[in-house]
């Protein structure tokens, strides 16, 4: 499925349009405009400090932008708590350190936002949690806690605990940064099921075998502007910007 | 050119003593243990002495001796005992403590919410709170609040809101409620009400668990423990029969010889000992065998057999009454509750005394029948809650930014409203990191009532130092403060580190 084709068939997720975004002086975004549609994988390259994350944290607003606009699945994000509320239930994130909550088991993890926030009953919170313990590949390790795990045992709970909200986005800020190499794999075939089964993701990486093989798109950030946008095969083959050049040729 | 020599039995060759761990061990600890005996009884000796030479003379005699002091204020303001005199003196202390503990912990709890509060204004008063009291040594702030309650007017008959509740610079006096004589039969609804409050807590949290919806298992349980309360409130006397029951197993203690209490308590003992010893040794087994026991374990299991021994020693040599002892009260115990739990009592469960003002002499005082707290009582509780607060309000503070980013970010990122990210995600992490500092907290306070003397007020300290000046006692009343101070403070180290165990996370 080729970009194109997701942009005129499918409706549009997340809409950006020239986001500006601040740290005090230092200016993180720089217009960023930008269309996702609906079952479209984005992966989101660049040098470190190019506002990759910053802008994947705009999305559900744990970061607040402060010019342009940003729509997810029709919602436009302002200062409105419920509106808030409504779109982070439902744009799941995968952190960087995993961010489980150490307290709780494995279990509780997963069922704790369905229970919370979509008043689940308990049964089925925890049907629900062991099913996608299951699709992650460790249903064995529900009863324990977080701190008993492997890195990428605690990366796959994380993404059964966002799904368990059932989200129509999910967005991955550098998911296998903090791993081994041995357990990057089994993060990435999850994500890679994920994206088969027709998940909007916008994923921030630095693995480029998954970029190549898995996005419908690729966006390359630098200094908080999108340099360029493509499919794949354009971008590791016939990247147009001397930038991009650059970068790809320290990379690979 | 080096030669390599062969490997020769070095395994068996064994190492001067010196060089033996295990003897070198041995020797330290006995070493150590001598040292200890020789200072402890070098110390008494010069002190026993040294206090022969002086004419001091320690012992305990004067707890049982009429003291011929006025106290303040407490349970009983002319105490016919000087162990009765501290005695009251510990109960003020209590009294101070745990108020100022409750007082000092909610305190601190919102000054370190505000000071991490966005709200400007909330946020810098909190700063000045904390800044300003924690600055102030105790003993200033405390004189400085005596100080200034002083000036509240002097005790008239009409000061105060119509003999509910009196103010003046004597202090303050509210009802006094005690038990009255319904309590006992009031307490066995009590008890029914709450096993059904248990039941409505357990079933509202079940419904909740099956349909998901909010179903406030908490108010439910309270509000039935409260429909319990009001309703026995009047018909408790139907519970009147409960004491004929404890009249009879009264009786029937009261029948069982006292060879058979012996020998029950005997063999209790040693199925104890037995038991605990044989658990050891099985929590000690591994899958490969029995484990190697350290000295300590063998200690363990040899203290329990001796124990179990010293019981039969006690039970049938040094006290043979032990048993009728043991017989008589508890048959005396359930005919107290006859009496307490009887048909004859058929009163209200409480009632209240109003304060009263009277007037010996030129002036007027507070009469006994109110609860009355004076101005020293305010002036430190005041201090001691003020000074701790400032200091529990940097702990909350500290714990809940201890609280990793990343974990609120999560919350949020799930959908989690402020609240309930705080309660289930922010909170029990932060608890964890307050709580051994908040231990220490507590016992600061307590020690810290101890200033009480500054401003007059009958505490353990005050009444102690009052007592030895009576009596010339003075260091048995040292003893006596510091076995006091160091029970609390083990009761409140027990109480925090029962809560830290709790919270504690498991890591791999």
């Amino acid at each position: 499925m080729s970009a194109e084709t997701a942009h005129t068939t499918r409706p549009d997720m997340i809409v950006c349009e020239n986001v500006d975004k601040w740290f005090g002086d230092f200016q993180a975004l720089k217009g960023v405009t930008a269309t996702i549609a609906e079952q479209e994988v984005v992966v989101v390259l660049g040098p470190s400090g190019s506002g990759k994350s910053t802008w994947i944290r705009c999305i559900n607003r744990l970061e607040a932008h402060e010019k342009g606009t940003i729509v997810v699945d029709g919602v436009e994000l302002t200062n409105d708590l419920r509106n808030i509320e409504k779109i982070r239930s439902e744009v799941g994130m995968v952190f960087q350190q995993f961010n489980l909550f150490p307290h709780i088991t494995v279990l509780d993890n997963v069922t704790l936002a369905p229970k919370w926030v979509r008043k689940m009953p308990k049964a089925e919170a925890e049907n629900k949690a062991k099913e996608l313990l299951e699709m992650v590949g460790i249903p064995e390790q529900a009863s324990k806690y977080p701190g008993q795990l492997s890195g990428g045992q605690q990366q796959r709970v994380a993404i059964a605990r966002a799904l368990a909200m059932e989200p129509r986005i999910m967005l991955f800020d550098e998911p296998t940064s903090a791993l081994d190499p041995e357990m990057i794999k089994e993060v990435l075939d999850v994500m890679r099921d994920l994206a088969l089964g027709g998940m909007t993701m916008m994923v921030v990486t630095h693995e480029m075998g998954f970029a190549r093989e898995v996005a419908d798109r690729i966006f390359f950030l630098e200094s908080g502007e999108i340099v360029e946008e493509g499919t794949p095969e354009h971008f590791f083959t016939n990247p147009t910007e001397d930038r991009t050049k650059l970068f790809l040729s320290q990379i690979l | 050119m080096i030669q390599e020599t062969p490997p020769q039995n070095y395994h068996h060759q064994k190492p001067p003593f010196y060089r033996d761990a295990i003897v070198v061990k041995w020797l330290f600890q006995l070493g150590a243990l001598a040292l200890v005996v020789f200072s402890l009884w070098f110390l008494a000796s010069q002190a026993r002495d040294n206090l022969a030479a002086r004419d001091i003379s320690t012992g305990f005699d004067f707890l049982s001796v009429d003291p011929g002091i006025n106290l303040s204020e407490g349970i009983d303001t002319r105490p016919a005992t000087g162990g009765r005199a501290l005695w009251v003196g510990m109960v003020n202390t209590i009294r101070l403590a745990t108020a100022g503990i409750l007082a000092a912990t909610i305190l601190g709890l919102l000054v370190g919410l505000a000071r991490l509060s966005n709200n400007w204004v909330v946020n810098k008063l909190g700063s000045v709170f904390v800044e300003t009291l924690r600055n102030i040594p105790l003993l200033v702030q405390i004189i400085l609040y005596g100080a200034i309650l002083a000036n509240l007017g002097d005790l008239s008959y009409d000061s105060g809101w119509d003999n509910w509740v009196i103010w003046s610079n004597k202090g303050l006096s509210i009802p006094r409620v005690f038990i009255a004589d319904g309590f006992y039969q009031w307490a066995i609804f009590m008890l029914i009400g709450s096993v059904a409050a248990r039941w409505a807590y357990k079933s509202r949290q079940r419904q909740h668990d099956e349909t998901g919806r909010d179903t406030y298992p908490w108010i439910a349980s309270l509000g039935v423990l409260g429909a319990f309360a009001v309703i026995g409130w009047f018909i408790h006397p139907i519970f009147g029969w409960v004491g004929g029951i404890f009249g009879a197993i009264g009786d029937g203690i009261s029948k069982i010889p006292e060879e058979v209490l012996q020998a029950a308590l005997s063999i209790i003992a040693v199925l104890l000992a037995g038991n605990w010893i044989r658990n050891f040794l099985r929590s000690r087994r591994t899958p490969g065998g029995s484990a190697q026991l350290t000295d300590d374990d063998k200690f363990r299991v040899i203290f329990s057999g001796v124990s179990a021994g010293l019981v039969i020693v006690v039970v049938y040599v040094v006290w043979p009454g032990l048993s009728s002892w043991m017989i008589n009260s508890s048959s005396d115990l359930f005919g107290v509750l006859d009496d307490k739990f009887g048909n004859g009592r058929s009163g209200g469960p409480f009632g209240a005394d109003r304060p009263e003002v009277i007037k010996t002499g030129m002036f007027e005082k507070y009469g006994p029948s109110g609860l009355t707290m004076s101005i020293g009582f305010a002036a430190v509780f005041f201090g001691v809650v003020f000074y701790t607060a400032a200091f529990i309000a940097e702990i909350v503070r500290g714990g809940i930014l201890a609280v990793p980013k990343g974990q609120i970010e999560a919350a949020n990122s799930l959908g989690m409203k402020r609240s309930a990210a705080l309660r289930t995600v922010i909170l029990p992490q932060a608890l964890r990191v307050m709580m051994p500092p908040l231990g220490n907290q507590y016992l600061n306070l307590t020690k810290n009532t101890s200033l009480a003397i500054a401003v007059g007020f009958s505490d353990l300290v005050q009444v102690g130092q009052t007592v030895g000046n009576q009596t010339g006692k003075n260091l048995s009343v040292f003893a006596i403060w510091m076995l006091f101070y160091l029970a609390c403070s083990l009761t409140i180290s027990v109480v925090v580190n029962f809560f830290n165990v709790r919270l504690r996370i498991v890591e791999r």
